[in-house]
Order: C-alpha cells, then structure tokens, then sequence
C-alpha cells in the first residue's frame, strides 16, 4: 500500500517534468568488481522510468575505482552531476555539502516517507542540520573464507580470536596463505583496519575519538594498530601485500591459494560469480580484545545525491526516480538480481526472496549485532586525514612505522582538520 | 681492438636490445593467450594464438572509441601546432624587430614547464571557457604545452633557409609571407615532418591533461582508457596487455617507418 | 622588414602559449596567497601557503625523491647511453639503424602504458621477474619490488631508464658521428686502445651532448608524473613520492587548491633555476 501512495505522490511531484527534461546520472554499478550490481540497475531503470513523470535518465556507469575523482572533478567544474552514487560517503558528502554543491533532501524525505533510514543512517547523510543524500546499499565487513580447505585442516569457523588465529597459523605451516590481501590501491588497508579497530577498541572509544576529544594517541587504538601490523609480521598475508591489487587479492582466494580474504559485502556479487571453483563462506570476525562485543563495521559505502545546480524539476523527478529505486518491489531486484542488500532489508526477507545462501548468512550474522556495529573509517574521516591514513596505513602494515608514529601522524592530520571545519558529526 | 673484447662489447649490445625488447615481447605473448590463465606462467607460449582478447578491449571495452579520440587530438594538436609554430619560427631565425630576444627567453623558459604545475589554474580557465569535458579543452593547452619545443626546433630548422632565397623572392615583389608559403615551407620541408610526428607522438602519449579535463567516457584518449583498465578487469592480464598493444603499436610502428625523420627532430635540439 | 609582420607571424604560436602556459602560471602564483576550501577561493592569507612548506615533510620527502631521481638518472642511463654508443659507432651502418631503433622503442611506449607493463613483471605475486628468479633457483632474491621502500623508487627508476637511455644513444650517437675521424686514426698511431680513445676523445668531445641530456635528465626528473602515479601512487607510503604526485593529491583529493599551487610555484621555481643555470653552462662553453 505504501508503495502505490509513494508512486502516486511520485507521480504528481514530477508533473513539472516534461518530455525535455534529462537527468544526468552517474553510478557505479558496472557488470564486474566493486558494486557490481549492473544487471539489478538496468532493470531498475525500465522499471523505474514511468516514475520520471516524462523526463528521460542520461545513463553514466563510472566504475567504481574512478567515480570518487571523476566526480570531485565535475563538481569544482560546475558540472555536477543532476543525480549521482558515489563513494566514500559521509565525510565527503559532508564537504560537498558544505561549499553548496549539493541539494538539501528534507522535502523529499518527508514527501516520500523514508523511514527505512534509521537515525544513523541520517546522520551519517546528514551536514549542519539537513539531509544531502539517499544510503541505499548496506555494506558490511567480514571474512569470506574457503569451506573445503578448512574442512582439510580439521578447521571449524573460529569463534574466538584465538581461533582464528589458530587456523591462520594452521594454514601457514600448511603453506596456504592464511588472508588474502593487497593493497597497492591504498584504500583496503582502510576497511581492514576498520574492523580490527572496532573489534579491538570498540564503538565507545571510537566515538570518544571521532566524535570527542580523546586523541588518536590512546591505548586501545594503540592496541588495535599493533594487532594489524602483527598480522603481517606473523605472514598471515600475501608476499608484497602492498604491490597487490585489491581485485588480485581476491582473485588469488577465489583460486583458492588463500583460505580467506576480509572484506565487505560491496564485493559479494564478484564473489559468488567467481565461487564456481571453491566452496565460498563467511563469517563474522571475533571480537579481539576482553570486553569488547561481536560486531562488525557497517554502513554505507555509497549514497545518491543531488547537485544543487540541478533544475527543480529535475530535482522532483530524480527525487521521484529515487522513491521507486529503493521501493520494496525494487529492493528484491537488487537481491536477486544484484546480490546488493540495501538498507532496511531484513534477514527475513532475504530467506523469503531467496537469496544466495552468503548473503543470508552475511547479513544475519552482521545485522543481529546493531548495538555493537562500527564505523568505518574510510568513509567516515574528511578526505584530508584519508590522505594521510592510506600512506601512513601502508607503512604500518608494510613495519616501516611503529603503531606510535601511526597514530602520532593521524592525530596530526586530524587536528588539522578539525581547526579546518572538516570533521564530519552525526 | 681484441676479439674477446669485441665479443664482450657485442654482449653489452645484445643485453640491452633485450632490456629493450623483452617487456615488448611479454605483452605481445599475454595478449594472445587464449585463456589468460594467470597462474600457469608469465613465459607460456600462447597456443593456439587467438585474437580474442583483442576483439574483446575494442568492441567491449570502448577501446575503438579511445583510440579514434587519441587519434582525434593528436592530430588536432598537431595541425595547430603545424600552423603556428613555423611561423614563429621562421620569425625568430630571419627576422629583426623589437622584443626578439625578450620574447624567445619567454618560449625559453615555456621548454621545462611541468603539466602538473600549471594545472592548478588551467582547470578553472578550462571551466570558465566551458571547455571542460570537451576535447577542445584539451587540444588547446596541450598544443600551448608543446609550442615552446616547437618553436626552438623550428627556428634552428628555419636557420638553415639561405637568406638569399628569401631576398630574391621579397625583391621580386612577394610578400614575406607569400614568400614563406612558396619558398621557405618547400625547403624544410624534412624539419616539418619531423615537427609533425614529434608533436603526433607527444600527443598520444600524454595522460594529465586528458585524465583531468575529460568525464565522459566516450571522450576520453587511449591513454586514459588503459589507465582505468586495471581497476576494471582485474586480474584478466590478457585485455589489459591487448589494450596496451593497441595504445603503443601504432605509434611504435609509425617511428619504425619514420625513424630517420624522428631521430633529426628529436637529436635538432641537442646538437646545435 | 617591419616589426608588425614579424609580429603577425608570431600573434599565433604567442597567443596560445601566453593563454594556456603563461597566464596559468602568473595564476598559479597569485592563487598561494589565498586559503580554499573544496575549490571555492577564500581569504587572502599572504605567505602562510609557504609558511606550511617547512614543516610538511611529504614535501622534503618528494624533493629529496626528485634529486635522487637525477641522480640515478645520470648514472644510469646516461653512461648506458654513452658506452652503447661508442661500441655501436664502430660497427656497420645496418647495425647502428637497427640497434638505436631498437633502443629507442620504449621512449615512444606512452609512459602509462610503460607502468602498466613494467607494474605486471614487479608484481610480487603474478610478476615475471619473480618468476624468473624462482625459475633459475634464485626464489630467495624475488621481493616486493614497487612495494618495498627501500627497492620501490630503485625499481620504479628502472622504469624510467627503460624509457630513457634509449634517447640517450641516439643524442650521442649523432655527435660521435660528427667528430673528426682523424682524431681516433692519430690515437691508433700512438697505440692507444679502445678504453683510451673513449676516455680521452669521445667523452671529452660529448661534453656538450651530456650537458644536455643532463640537462634534459634534470628537467624530466622534476616533472614525471605518469610512471608514478599509475604504479604506486606515491607509496608504499611515501616511499615513491614525488612533487607532482603531491600536488595532484593536494589538489585534486584534498581540494586544497592553495597549498597546491604553493606547491607548484616550488615547482617552476626549481625547474626554472635548473634550465637558467644550464643555459649560462652551455653559454659559456
């Protein structure tokens, strides 16, 4: 019923669009690698066009490596975009946000009635007060890993983090790399580190840094770095891990050359069509410190947005597009047709649509812990201290810095970003 | 000179026709392979040969749309260069007039400016012509770029005109620059196709200016397009060494016919 | 002759150089002295752009790169280039057309592409060179290459060199063939061997070829971008780099348009000290 009032209210907010009016679109979902949920947005697009009220969608795939620079070019050209899906998220939303580029989404969200994003999700779309964007896919973090070789090794699915590391000494001594991972595109460290921070510090002392006045320069971060930089002096990762392709390392799983590979579940399509060969599972990582609950990194890797310059009619229509994308009829397409859950899917209703057995255990085991779930810190820090966590991560896992001038040279940037007006607050 | 130290001198050759060769010839035989099977070596002969990863890059992957745009702005830089640059030069090397050596000390000090530095502020004029995402935004600066080399090698070429020939045309009552076009063009005639395939070749490899300036995919030059392959096909080191080929036999090729003609460009600088 | 016409001949190539390079980088300099945020210009802020240079060491960092670069360049394959050329001018006509030509392919190889090769053979897991030395027994020399610091920019000159030495022969190779052969027939008189005759004639009568491949080394050294940024992007950490690379981060990710044009007012700086120093060199001589 909800459904047919919003296309309703669709219809009669895009009135103003004509036969002339073209939204110009930008997304990233491509037919392999990252959100490669192309075959789930064509779709979408014939079956979300009536909701355009006459005007007509001008198609862009940016894959996903390139779309974050192509479009922070667009918007210091003045060529935004009319709607875009872009990446990483709330700290650079939130400075596009902040110099105008963006159309505030409020009306929309009070039109349409998305209530199917929890107040986190609107704070982290959020900047000074107003919403700038539409989370649509929910991304989480764990650990993919290859059922048969741990059925070889006498392995179960670790539970603590003993366990793992355990089975990751097990698969060394076998000569099987125990975690696939590269990191020549900088970027991966970012999501791993993430999670060995939530699961070694967890979500308060993340808040007290992120969002208070604790420094970087704590104990249990300090703790956190050193876990990670353990991990590569035990050899649980690849030779020359930092010369590795973030879509090599996964490769080398899916040949099943590494037992596992942690990553997120914005990889889970190339992963399942890349399963023909090994028996593909997932589990969540455990906690890796006393007192520190099960959970995992989450939130969304990518938003749609709207450019500010955008005609309003164009805005309505896009708005109205937008309501019919993350409609509860085209949220199964993106499960079944894409292997993309987005947010508000329940794992009820992934049983029910009957998704791939990984997703449905994925996003079980990462949204039964909604309490303890953390942030991301890609997608969460100004673009200004990304800069510096990507070289200063590298040198960290790579043991050409201590965990100490790790955080001693974040917690710079990050002053100065915070004198900067950059940081980002829910 | 001793037949050992001749053999040893010839070894020195060999290796570094090898240094030279051998990661030509690796991209040659991935790019054949017919299943790119990433881990059964590097060095595997490729049987049988197949051309699919060619056809592949081309139709798929819009490599028929970046090469014809690199071939687009090459040439468009290339003509703009070819209209200009003689020009200045033959100015510089036959004429006297006020400013001369102020004004060659400018397109001096042009020869050394990185792309990079001056990209700041180019972006922002490209914005406010309207010229971002057009070719013309990058056809334009590029030509500037390459305009001070240009000049300085058109003036040495333009140096060795015989004034007599230039004076016995002006005093038959041609203009200068009717004598240019008739007299002058004819006789550097080798110094210009040097110019042109210089200016061609630099075009085609140039990847800033392009990378920035350019967001729609269908615009965008063979450069930019083999760039962004390596995030999108992964590990299929096949398309990723068929799309190299495509980006580099050309203008290897056109040196290899032309080669007399490149090498007195490129040495016009250096000898005089 | 009349000024004006020597003017119209030059109005086309002087127009577009003072539109799209000089009036660029008059621009570039007047941006430093203003703070941005996201690329919408700000408040006058005077020097302070410079003022962050001294303590930004991703700046010495990169600038201590770019020298070691010049360096590594003119050992490598400017001696490279001398030597080949002094073997190959001795042998026939089809070997000399043959052998540059070859020695030259990788300079018309587009330096993106060239990355892209040369990133697949360092590969530390796909990688040829790995391969190799595994294959011959030597598994334990393979590494990291590109994603080790202390191999990264080494490995990554290479590269360049790759690109370079080539040209370099070529340069050479017609300035040998423009000294005297009588020189060489006087020295033979006197016994001299090949070792004399290239130590005492052929370097000394290159000095003006290596001035300016130096020269042309020195420049390239300041100014590559594209090896670098589609290999390592700088890293692992900022193992490789340079002052290009660190103004396109500064400008295009973190959008601070003034730093980077602080950045690349250092840039020309430098660039323009190295070619006017050259220029009075070669003068000179």
């Amino acid at each position: 019923m909800k459904v047919i009032l919003a296309i309703a209210a669709g219809l009669t907010a895009a009135s103003a669009a004509t036969a002339e009016t073209v939204v110009t679109q930008w997304d990233q979902f491509a037919q392999s690698g990252i959100s490669a949920a192309g075959p789930a947005m064509d779709e979408l697009i014939a079956t979300c066009q009536p909701s355009l009220g006459g005007a007509t969608v001008l198609r862009t795939i940016a894959p996903s490596i390139g779309i974050r620079d192509s479009y922070r070019l667009a918007v210091s050209a003045g060529k935004t975009p009319d709607l875009a899906y872009t990446w990483p998220a709330a700290s650079v939303l939130a400075g596009y946000a902040r110099v105008g580029a963006l159309a505030p989404l409020d009306d929309y969200y009070a039109q349409y009635g998305w209530d199917h994003i929890n107040d986190f999700y609107r704070g982290r779309n959020s900047h000074d007060g107003h919403l700038y964007a539409l989370p649509m896919e929910q991304d989480l973090m764990g650990v993919y890993y290859n059922k048969a070789l741990f059925a070889e090794h006498g392995l179960a699915v670790p539970t603590t983090y003993d366990e793992f590391k355990a089975a990751a000494e097990r698969f060394k001594e076998a000569g099987i790399i125990p975690v696939s991972f590269g990191n020549r595109d900088r970027w991966p460290a970012t999501n791993t580190f993430s999670l060995i921070l939530g699961l070694t510090a967890g979500l308060e002392a993340e808040k007290a840094v992120l969002f208070g006045d604790e420094p970087w320069t704590n104990p249990a971060f300090k703790q956190a770095a050193e876990n990670f930089q353990a991990w590569a002096n035990d050899g649980y990762f690849p030779r020359g891990f930092n010369g590795v392709g973030y879509d090599e390392a996964n490769a080398l799983f899916l040949s099943g050359k590494a037992a596992m590979t942690i990553t997120g579940t914005w990889v889970l399509q190339d992963m399942i069509r890349g399963a023909d060969s090994i028996d593909l599972g997932v589990f969540m990582l455990p906690p890796m410190a006393d007192g520190v609950p099960a959970g995992t990194m989450w939130g969304e890797g990518s938003q749609w947005q709207l450019a500010a310059s955008a005609d309003p009619a164009v805005r309505d229509a896009a708005a109205a597009y937008l309501d019919c994308l993350t409609s509860d009829e085209s949220r199964k397409v993106w499960v079944e047709k894409g292997h993309t859950v987005p947010i508000g899917t329940t794992p009820d209703e992934l049983a029910a649509w009957g998704a791939d057995p990984v997703v449905q255990k994925f996003f079980a085991a990462g949204l039964g812990t909604p309490d303890s779930n953390f942030y991301d810190l890609h997608t969460t820090l100004p673009e200004s201290v990304t800069q510096v966590l990507y070289p200063e991560l590298q040198r960290l896992v790579g043991g050409d810095a201590t965990a100490d001038e790790f955080l001693a040279a974040m917690q710079v940037a990050w002053e100065t970003a915070i004198a900067n007006g950059e940081r980002w607050l829910p | 000179m001793s037949r050992p130290a001749r053999l040893i001198q010839t070894v020195i050759l060999i290796l570094f026709a090898a240094y030279a060769l051998a990661p030509v010839y690796l991209v040659v035989l991935a790019s054949m392979r017919s299943e790119a099977d990433l881990f059964a070596g590097p060095l595997a002969l490729p049987w049988p040969i197949n051309i699919e990863n060619f056809r592949r890059v081309w139709q798929d992957s819009g490599f028929s749309s970046y090469f014809f745009n690199s071939v687009k702005i090459s040439a468009a830089v290339t003509v703009l260069v070819l209209l200009s640059a003689p020009l200045a030069g033959f100015a510089f090397a036959k004429m006297r007039f006020a400013g001369r050596e102020a004004l060659f000390a400018l397109f001096l000090a042009g020869l050394v400016v990185p792309a990079p530095s001056v990209i700041v502020a180019l972006y922002g004029n490209l914005q406010t012509l309207g010229l971002i995402d057009n070719q013309i935004g990058v056809i334009l600066p590029q030509a500037a770029l390459l305009m001070p080399f240009s000049v300085f090698m058109m003036r040495t070429v333009m140096q060795d005109v015989p004034d007599e020939l230039i004076e016995a045309s002006t005093m038959d009552g041609a203009s200068l620059f009717g004598t240019f076009v008739r007299i002058v063009v004819p006789i550097a005639r080798p110094g210009l196709m040097s110019l042109t395939l210089i200016v061609f070749l630099f075009s085609w490899q140039e990847y800033l200016l392009p990378l920035v300036v350019l967001q729609t995919e269908t615009l965008k030059p063979i450069t930019v397009g083999a760039a962004s392959l390596q995030g999108r096909y992964g590990v299929d080191y096949g398309g990723i060494a068929a799309a190299g080929l495509i980006a580099f036999a050309p203008v290897v090729a056109l040196f290899l016919i032309m080669q007399r003609s490149f090498v007195r460009g490129l040495s016009a600088g250096a000898v005089k | 002759m009349s000024d004006r016409t020597a003017y119209l001949f030059l109005l086309p190539a002087l127009v577009l150089y003072l539109a799209f390079v000089a009036l660029p980088i008059a621009q570039v300099v007047g941006y430093s002295f203003f703070d941005w945020d996201n690329g919408i210009i700000g408040d006058y802020v005077g020097l302070s752009n410079f003022a962050r240079l001294g303590g930004d060491n991703v700046f010495w960092a990169a600038l201590g790169h770019n020298a070691i670069w010049v360096v590594l360049t003119l050992a490598f394959p400017l001696t490279a280039g001398l030597i080949l050329s002094a073997i190959l001018a001795e042998r026939n006509r089809h070997v000399i057309r043959w052998l540059s030509a070859i020695y030259f392919i990788p300079r018309t190889i587009p330096l993106v592409v060239a990355g892209i090769i040369w990133g697949w053979i360092y590969n530390p897991i796909f990688g040829l060179l790995n391969y190799l030395l595994e294959s011959v027994g030597l598994g334990g020399w393979g590494g990291a290459w590109l994603a080790q610091p202390d191999t990264a920019l080494l490995s990554l000159n290479v590269v360049g060199a790759w690109t370079f030495f080539g040209f370099c022969v070529v340069i050479y190779l017609a300035a040998i063939q423009s000294i005297d052969p009588s020189l060489y027939e006087a020295a033979e008189i006197d016994g001299a061997g090949w070792g004399r005759k290239f130590r005492d004639i052929t370097v000394p009568m290159l000095r003006n070829s290596t001035l300016f491949l130096g020269l042309y080394a020195a420049i390239e050294a300041m100014r590559f971008f594209d090896l670098v940024w589609v290999t390592t992007q700088g890293g692992p950490g900022y193992a490789t780099e340079v002052l290009t690379t660190h103004v396109y981060k500064t400008f295009f990710l973190v959008g601070d348009f003034g730093y980077a044009a602080t950045l690349s007012v250092v840039l020309l700086a430098i660039v323009l000290a190295i070619s006017s120093i050259s220029f009075f060199v070669l003068r000179a001589k």
